[in-house]
């Protein structure tokens, strides 16, 4: 065994030496004999003669030498090798398209694999991830929250689950390293004490958190991450013991979590890991009605599968329901029996599933994309192949008659398309290099991140393998086997005219696949385009450009003191707020600025039910939110009736109100609400009706998509003081960047309290809803590009070609009088064919890939007439494009010259 | 072209392996020594020998080096391994199986 590996290394790559030892031997064997012959007599010559006829032939034994070697494939591979290269080299027009677009395409399908490996697929890093489920209760089929009490009362008694942990991440926890430092944002999850456990991972050095840490009012024990280790304590073992603050609670670090294991979901990697139940109010761990998990995972006990873990599990769920408080019900909402509600178990080797839910559906398009695209590419290599094979059908038809094998000639020509595509692909995969990191920065979204992995992904690398084997199978097998089947008619060689139609109809199907294909790129990039004009045409109801939006956030240290009154609280946050508005007016490039409650697109939404006093039995929700004067004409609303909020709607003064059309549509029919008053149901809060003061026009709340306006209602955030979230400030143009400054100054100098967890742009905050359709687009417009480039490259081969091995034809036609419009409209016929048949093949594939991304569209159809006509007509001109050169080289072909030149 | 004596499968290699088992000897002398053991009933086209030389080095039977020959010239010697022993001794019995075997069978006709 090793000695045949040693000697058939040996033999690979000491070549030169093995042959010239073979002829040393051989050599020395036919001495020998002819040493022998002049011995027993004969003459030198005739001894010679007779020696090298008891050996046989020289160069025959030579190659049966190399074949007893073991290397004759490689032997040939690189004689193939060598050839491709040359005959690459004479080319290099050609053979620089082809890597390029096989780079392109083995790039971009590369960088989406690998990010969507990491997002959609990849398995959480402990062991046995198959054993771990996500926990989601359902109401009705619907998603559905577990609130703490009910999740506890589960978890103290099932017995189907080795352990079960609820998780609730806060991408923003104030938190300070030592005792010098400021708090800083910094990514946590609060988790049960069996959460490690769960997952199966320990830490280094010092230990994971376990159910003794997770007791209300315990003290606070925190595990932090590998990256935040090397970060901030230089992999000190000390770091174990030491002291964190954590908002005002101080935090004893107890150990750092392995290297490899970022979270409970792909996407988020939180820096610490604080015990839930020590880490939350016991009033929110008792609420029955407030849920603040991200999800709750478990790991199935041994012999125990999902299903019969579920059902046991739902029934319980089932119980402790049916044991539960029966809760306000939002207006509404039906009011269900436990029998209503299921806890699913979702298979969770991937953990919960942020990242993975917002953009798993889009990676699989991006995906789909770059692979048709690479499709493409391939077989355009593999067009061109063929039809340069197709000239030098002489050359093959030749060398078979010459005694070459089929396969040996297969081999040889699938060489050349083996050598591009691995070129392609080495390139293709430098690429996906640099592309990778832009993608997953894409598609990452504000809070949480997509974190690649470096060299852990050993399926992608299998992956592209896959993918540049198809492409070798393409762009060099298929051609080459089409062209082998050469028919070897000595008088058809010597005319030097062998035809293999067979290959010509073969390229020019694979044409009419490009043509179908790049149809499918151009409508669906055309879907997105006409999605997002739709998108940008829609009218949010206010004015996005040139405000700055500040996300904030009171992070009090601690919990406010329960026994300070409420009212005066209220009162001084009330008074802070109208400090900082006028100052923020105040700032030099600031037009106007206010302060709200939720943020304008900001994700966040609070529904009221609201009522008339004279009819307090039709109630109905309204988006509501808390503003400072200003509020309107900052971001750009339009009162159209009435007036916005003045300094003088203040605690003591009448309440009033703003709603927008749909709200004073939907009570005030036909009546003015200017004046007539509402009431709003605040849990707790009984508040008196407020007035409408004013009537803003319908404007979005969330997303541009929301197809129907909700009621919306504002009230002055002076009679309602709550802690605000959002700053915005419409500036003089330029002004931007100091006004930004100028303003996180006084908002610091206010009160240090209110930390800023963003700065945007409302601008930045509509687009960011666009964002995967503006990625998708980009990448689907830049694929379709250059597959209408590739694919009318791979048609103009073709028909080049093809008016290269017609010439003489043309040139009979011309000589009995065709005229040269005749031989032009030829060549052209050929072309609309494969044009009609591209199209016919086409459309059907993009209307299907229409469908496939219909969640995507917007204001447009995936049968859109105009799309697809659209897409036709641009291959079409493409197509008249690349096939108009060689249809006037054919007319301008001189009949005495074609005939002359045969 | 002279008659070729067909020889089986393996028998060139077994008789290889036999001839290098006395000691070790470059091809042209292994040409030889056939020759006269055999009788000149086997005539080996001597071109055919070398491909099996280097099919059994390959496996490991034999072994090769450079060496001087009786002429003073150099030459590749190859030589038995410990392995090509033991497989001349399988062959050896295998051979001796067949050919008992077809014995019988010629014998019993």
């Amino acid at each position: 065994m090793w000695s045949d590996l040693r000697f058939r290394l040996r033999a690979l790559f000491r070549r030169e030496a093995l042959e010239d030892e073979l002829d040393d031997e051989l050599q020395f064997h036919l001495d020998q004999q002819i040493e022998k012959g002049v011995r027993a007599g004969l003459s030198r010559d005739e001894a010679a003669r007779r020696a090298r006829l008891a050996f046989g032939t020289l160069d025959h034994a030579r190659e049966e030498c190399r074949d007893a070697r073991g290397t004759r494939l490689l032997d040939h591979a690189r004689q193939d090798l060598v050839y491709a290269l040359r005959i690459l080299r004479r080319s290099p027009a050609f053979a620089s398209l082809a890597v390029a677009s096989l780079a392109a395409g083995i790039g971009a399908a590369t960088a989406v694999f690998v990010v969507l490996h990491t997002v959609v697929m990849q398995s959480l890093p402990v062991p046995d991830p198959d054993r771990l489920v996500v926990l989601q209760a359902r109401r009705h089929g619907e998603r559905f929250v577990l609130f703490n009490p009910v999740f506890e009362a589960i978890q103290r008694d099932q017995r189907v689950l080795s352990g079960m942990a609820a998780v609730s991440d806060d991408p923003f926890l104030p938190v300070a390293l030592d005792s010098t430092e400021p708090l800083a944002y910094m990514p946590t999850s609060r988790v049960s004490g069996s959460y490690f456990d769960v997952l199966g991972v320990s830490a280094s050095p010092g230990r994971t958190l376990t159910d003794a840490d997770d007791v209300p009012g315990g003290p606070c024990t925190a595990v932090i991450s590998h990256g935040l280790w090397v970060r901030r304590f230089g992999q000190r073992p000390s770091v174990v013991g030491a002291h964190l603050r954590v908002r005002d609670t101080v935090c004893t670090v107890v150990g750092v979590a392995p290297p490899e294991f970022r979270s409970h979901q792909g996407g988020y990697a939180p820096d610490l890991w604080l015990p839930l139940r020590a880490m939350t109010s016991r009033e929110l761990l008792q609420n029955h009605h407030l849920a603040f998990f991200s999800g709750v995972i478990g790991r199935l006990r041994d012999g125990v599968d999902r299903t019969a873990a579920e059902r046991v599990l739902t029934a319980r769920y089932r119980q402790v329901l049916a044991g539960e408080p029966e809760g306000e019900l939002p207006p509404g909402v039906r009011p269900a029996r436990p029998s209503d509600y299921t806890l699913a178990l979702l298979p969770g080797a991937q953990g919960l599933g942020v990242v993975r839910n917002e953009f798993g559906r889009s990676l699989w398009i991006v995906f789909g994309v770059a692979v048709v695209f690479l499709l493409i590419a391939a077989i355009n290599v593999g067009t061109l192949l063929l039809a340069r094979g197709t000239a030098r059908t002489t050359e093959l038809a030749t060398r078979a008659a010459l005694g070459a094998g089929r396969s040996r000639l297969i081999r040889q020509l699938a060489t050349e398309g083996a050598v591009l595509a691995i070129i392609g692909g080495t390139l293709g995969i430098v690429l996906a290099w640099t592309m990778t990191p832009i993608l997953a920065r894409a598609i990452s979204m504000p809070y949480f991140t997509v974190v690649l992995e470096p060299g852990a992904s050993l399926a992608s690398s299998i992956g592209v393998a896959g993918l540049i084997a198809i492409v070798v199978i393409l762009a060099g097998v298929l051609p080459a086997w089409r062209l082998s089947r050469v028919e070897v008619h000595p008088s058809v060689a010597a005319s030097g005219r062998t035809t293999t139609r067979g290959g010509q109809r073969l390229a020019r199907r694979l044409v009419v696949v490009q043509l179908a294909l790049a149809l499918l790129l151009v409508s669906v990039a055309g879907l997105l385009v006409q999605t997002l004009v739709h998108l940008r045409g829609v009218d949010p109801g206010f004015r996005p450009e040139s405000v700055l939006v500040l996300e904030v956030q009171h992070e009090t240290l601690r919990p406010e003191p329960a026994d300070a009154p409420k009212a005066i609280r209220k009162q001084t946050l009330a008074t802070k707020y109208d400090q900082l508005a006028r100052q923020l007016n105040a700032i030099p490039g600031v037009r106007s600025a206010a302060l709200s409650w939720l943020e304008l697109f900001g994700g966040s939404d609070l529904g009221l039910t609201t009522y008339r006093p004279d009819r307090p039995d039709v109630r109905n929700y309204a988006h509501t939110d808390l503003v400072s004067p200003m509020y309107f004409e900052t971001v750009g609303m339009h009162i159209v009736a009435g007036r916005s909020f003045t300094d003088a709607d203040r605690a003591g003064a009448v309440p009033v109100a703003v709603i927008n059309e749909t709200l004073a549509r939907q009570w005030f029919r036909d009546v003015s609400p200017l004046g007539r008053t509402l009431t709003l149901e605040y849990t707790s809060d009984q508040q008196p009706p407020f007035t409408v003061v004013g009537i803003v026009r319908d404007s979005k709340y969330n997303g541009l998509r929301e197809d129907r306006t909700e009621p919306m209602v504002w009230m002055p955030l002076a009679q309602w003081p709550f802690e605000i979230r959002a700053v915005v400030l419409r500036v003089q143009a330029g002004a931007e960047p100091h006004v930004a400054r100028d303003a996180r100054a006084r908002l610091a100098e206010l009160d240090s309290s209110l930390m800023v967890r963003k700065e945007t742009t409302l601008r930045d905050q509509v687009d960011q809803t666009m964002a995967r359709e503006q990625l998708l687009l980009n990448l689907a417009s830049a694929a379709g590009l250059l597959a209408v480039l590739v694919a009318a490259v791979g048609l103009y081969g073709t028909l080049a070609y093809a008016v290269v091995q017609r010439r003489r034809e043309f040139g009979i036609r011309m000589a009995v009088g065709a005229d040269r419009g005749r031989v032009l409209r030829l060549v052209m016929r050929d072309a609309v064919l494969v044009a009609v048949l591209g199209g016919t093949l086409g459309l059907p594939l993009a209307v299907a890939a229409g469908y496939a991304c219909r969640a995507f569209l917007f204001g447009v159809t995936p049968t859109d007439a105009t799309t697809l006509f659209g897409a036709c007509a641009i291959l079409g001109a493409v197509i008249a494009a690349a096939s108009y050169l060689p249809a006037r080289q054919a007319s301008a072909v001189e009949p005495t010259v074609a005939l002359r030149y045969e | 072209m002279a008659p070729k004596s067909d020889l089986l499968q393996g028998t060139l290699d077994l008789l290889i392996l036999r001839t290098l088992a006395l000691e070790p000897q470059h091809g042209w002398a292994v040409a030889e020594r056939l020759q006269q053991i055999s009788s000149d009933v086997l005539r080996v086209q001597q071109g055919s020998l070398y491909p099996a030389l280097h099919r059994l080095e390959r496996r490991g039977w034999i072994k090769a080096r450079w060496g001087t020959s009786e002429n003073n010239r150099r030459a590749k010697y190859y030589e038995l391994t410990a392995a090509g022993r033991k497989q001349l001794e399988r062959e050896t019995r295998a051979w001796r199986k067949l050919v008992g075997a077809v014995a019988e069978v010629l014998g019993t006709s």
